[in-house]
């Protein structure tokens, strides 16, 4: 695997990232929570233009990446529209967008729209899904409504990883704006004749959702090198990613609204409406501790894939066996330039 | 890592295999066996060009790449670090004399430290002077061409077995606490050092004090400039800024506690379990962070902040791991020699965790280092969409 996007992708990112912007940007969202029935109007002239639709993160490692770009750029400006699950689409349905969907009611974030879905579990049950209608205002929906299944044919294994995969680019960019806010915000706003950066105890909240958000992209990246190899265990990663975002979002939005104080829960502040859209994010299709269970779960006693998850690796040491990413991530990380760096691992107390 | 790397892996791992017992845990035990082990595994992996495989040609190394010295690293550290103590010598204390030793120190200091013949220890930290180390005050004061040095230095990890310290002592007082600092290379056996060892949670033969009391060294024994020391030390924690692989030793035993356990793994509390799931993915998590402060590193990019975030999550890692551990390990077999090698492991692993976060560079100390990188003037958060926005 590659530790970072590749160039093309994260250029495809910052596009969007403008594009978004220029639409609207922050206001993308308001105006659609106003008026839901302008939320497919507001954003698909940029998504054409950026040719989201064209995207096939099934078919190329490329594209999926791109895709990927994108929907951390359209978290960043919580753009109101389903592009992840959009962008999920099982090629072989004749569907618009694929919803991962768990639990005795199933929903997804995709009120409104004319669009034809399909919904996957997480072990893999295929249906087509219809929106059930619903007199919710968006304010307190944030465009979720409930979902009508009918089962559909087909393998949807390799539908459950993209499906978990993409909203958490989403999330990321969320995260990514959050912290780009708060970190504005406290380097502005004075107390006792100070701006809040100066104070230790607010550089630490800031640096502990820094630590969060910098682990999911890691994460992040990971999971979607295991779709775009097709690994077995592409989505115990993708459950992993989950995990560690959701957890993330909990820190980074606790620690922006903290430091923001009563400010940050006005329509006013960026802040208030990137928290509230994210939740459905972070509550669909499984919260926190539903994705740890099922992250349990489906580990056993194998663990996830990693240094020592081999064979071999039990409690005896010198287990020879290579971890399954071994060999490709190490021939695809950047900066093997033979130069001669010694790295060090000094220990002293 | 590349296919060379892969190849350094399994190489590695079957001299563990073959050379270590299975119930080590580290030269700093009570049993004298176990240093003597380090000291011989040093020898064979020096043997073998591996023991300075990152260090340039001329000086004996191979010259490997950043990410084969990423394999050593987590292969040593995963296996209880079994080179002991002479890794400081191999990482820093070699590549620093190499940037400002004159030919005499090189010839004196290098050849011994690759061939696995010496152990180093680092005088740095002093009871007044810890992550604020430029307030060190052990003092050198010339006289002619003698320097006499006194103060005292502690938690000088390895103390009692270096035949050398790598010693910080101010020579000046400048207008700056960290001009006027000066590094000597100093052989432990000289009159005026006294060691009084200290016995602490993390192994009873780590942690030392050290006494200075007009220790007499000569304007050899000087690295680098008198009174630029401070630079010299600043090199040093650049070659630490990954640090230790603590992911690969939390990984290790994360992975083999189901096997430990045996049966009894699918009657642990699902509480239990799912936390055991979570430490795996922080595992990958730390690992990851870590790869990407190694590419950096590679490009000759990374910056104090940027390690930062990986040295958070890794101690943080090691301190949780050896608590779910710790707990897995409350519901081992009552007998048998793997369940009881496990125990051990663990036990070790969650002492030594106590000083993951306060230990070369204070977790403090790199949370300071982050947020002053994500509040610098004219900067933006350094990764994602974020930048473009501001710009």
């Amino acid at each position: 695997m590659n530790i970072e996007l590749s160039a093309e992708a994260a250029e495809y990112g910052r596009q969007a990232l403008q594009a978004f912007g220029q639409a609207g940007g922050d206001e993308l969202v308001a105006a659609a929570e106003a008026e839901p029935g302008r939320r497919e109007s507001l954003v698909a002239p940029v998504l054409g233009e950026l040719g989201a639709w064209q995207l096939n993160p099934r078919g190329d490692g490329a594209e999926l990446e791109a895709a990927a770009a994108l929907c951390r750029s359209a978290g960043y400006w919580a753009v109101p529209y389903p592009i992840a699950e959009r962008l999920a689409r099982p090629l072989d349905l004749d569907v618009d967008g694929l919803v991962v969907v768990a639990g005795q009611r199933p929903s997804g974030p995709v009120a409104g729209l004319s669009l034809r879905w399909s919904a996957v579990t997480v072990d893999g049950r295929r249906s087509l899904a219809a929106e059930r209608p619903s007199s919710e205002p968006a304010r307190m929906s944030a465009f979720v409504t409930e979902l009508d299944l009918k089962p559909a044919g087909g393998d949807g294994a390799q539908d459950v990883a993209l499906g978990l995969v993409l909203p958490c680019w989403t999330l990321l960019g969320m995260l990514d704006r959050a912290i780009q806010l708060t970190r504005e915000h406290v380097m502005v706003r004075e107390q006792f004749g100070h701006p809040l950066s100066t104070f230790q105890g607010v550089q630490f909240q800031l640096t502990d959702a820094e630590v969060e958000r910098r682990g999911v992209e890691a994460l992040a990246k990971y999971a979607l090198w295991s779709i775009q190899d097709d690994l077995p265990e592409a989505v115990e990663d993708a459950l992993a990613l989950r995990l560690a975002a959701v957890e993330a979002a909990g820190t980074v939005f606790a620690v922006a609204h903290q430091l923001y104080g009563a400010l940050g829960f006005c329509d006013e502040t960026t802040l208030s409406w990137l928290s509230r859209y994210s939740e459905p994010l972070r509550r669909l299709p499984l919260g926190r501790t539903a994705t740890l269970d099922e992250l349990t779960r489906r580990a056993g006693s194998r663990g996830l894939t990693g240094l020592y998850s081999g064979p071999a690796a039990g409690v005896a040491q010198g287990g020879l066996a290579m971890a399954p990413d071994e060999a490709s991530l190490s021939s695809r990380v950047p900066g093997q330039a033979e130069r001669r760096v010694p790295v060090a691992e000094a220990e002293a107390p | 890592m590349g296919d060379s790397a892969t190849a350094l892996r399994g190489e590695l791992r079957r001299l563990v295999a073959d050379h270590l017992p299975p119930d080590f845990l580290g030269a700093f035990t009570d049993d004298p066996a176990d240093l003597k082990l380090t000291q011989n595994f040093c020898r064979l992996l020096a043997e073998q060009d591996l023991l300075c495989l990152a260090w340039p040609p001329e000086y004996g190394g191979r010259g490997a790449s950043a990410w084969e010295q990423t394999v050593v690293r987590e292969e040593m550290w995963a296996h209880h670090e079994p080179r002991g103590a002479q890794y400081m010598g191999v990482n820093w204390v070699g590549p620093t004399i190499m940037r400002h030793g004159t030919a005499e120190q090189k010839r004196l200091h290098l050849p011994a430290i690759s061939r696995g013949e010496v152990i180093w220890c680092q005088g740095f930290s002093e009871p007044n002077a810890g992550s604020d180390l430029a307030s060190l005050r052990t003092a050198a004061r010339r006289d002619g061409d003698v320097w006499h040095i006194s103060g005292q230095k502690i938690w000088t990890s390895y103390a009692t077995m270096a035949q050398w310290c790598f010693l910080l002592a101010r020579t000046s007082r400048g207008e700056k606490k960290q001009q006027g600092i000066t590094v000597f290379l100093v052989p432990m056996n000289s009159p005026g050092i006294e060691v009084r060892p200290i016995r602490t949670i993390i192994g009873p033969h780590h942690l030392n004090e050290v006494f200075f009391d007009n220790l007499q060294v000569t304007d050899a024994d000087v690295l680098g400039q008198v009174d630029e020391g401070w630079r010299v030390a600043q090199e040093v924690l650049a070659f630490e800024r990954v640090g230790i692989a603590r992911y690969a030793r939390c990984e290790r035993l994360l992975h083999a506690a189901p096997a430990a356990l045996g049966d009894q793994w699918d009657a642990l509390p699902a509480d239990l379990r799912g936390r055991w799931a979570r430490m795996l993915t922080h595992c990958r998590r730390a690992r990851l962070l870590a790869y990407r402060v190694v590419a950096q590193q590679a490009e000759g990019r990374v910056q104090p902040g940027e390690a930062a975030p990986y040295r958070i999550a890794v101690t943080r890692l090691d301190q949780d791991s050896a608590e779910v551990l710790t707990e897995i390990v409350g519901y081992l077999p009552a007998a048998g020699d793997a369940a009881e090698r496990f125990r051990s492991e663990v036990e070790d692993h969650w002492r030594y965790s106590r000083a993951s976060t306060v230990a070369s560079g204070s977790i403090e100390m790199q949370r300071i280092l982050l947020a002053r990188s994500m509040l610098a003037a004219g900067t933006t958060p350094p990764d994602g969409p974020a930048r473009l926005a501001v710009a």
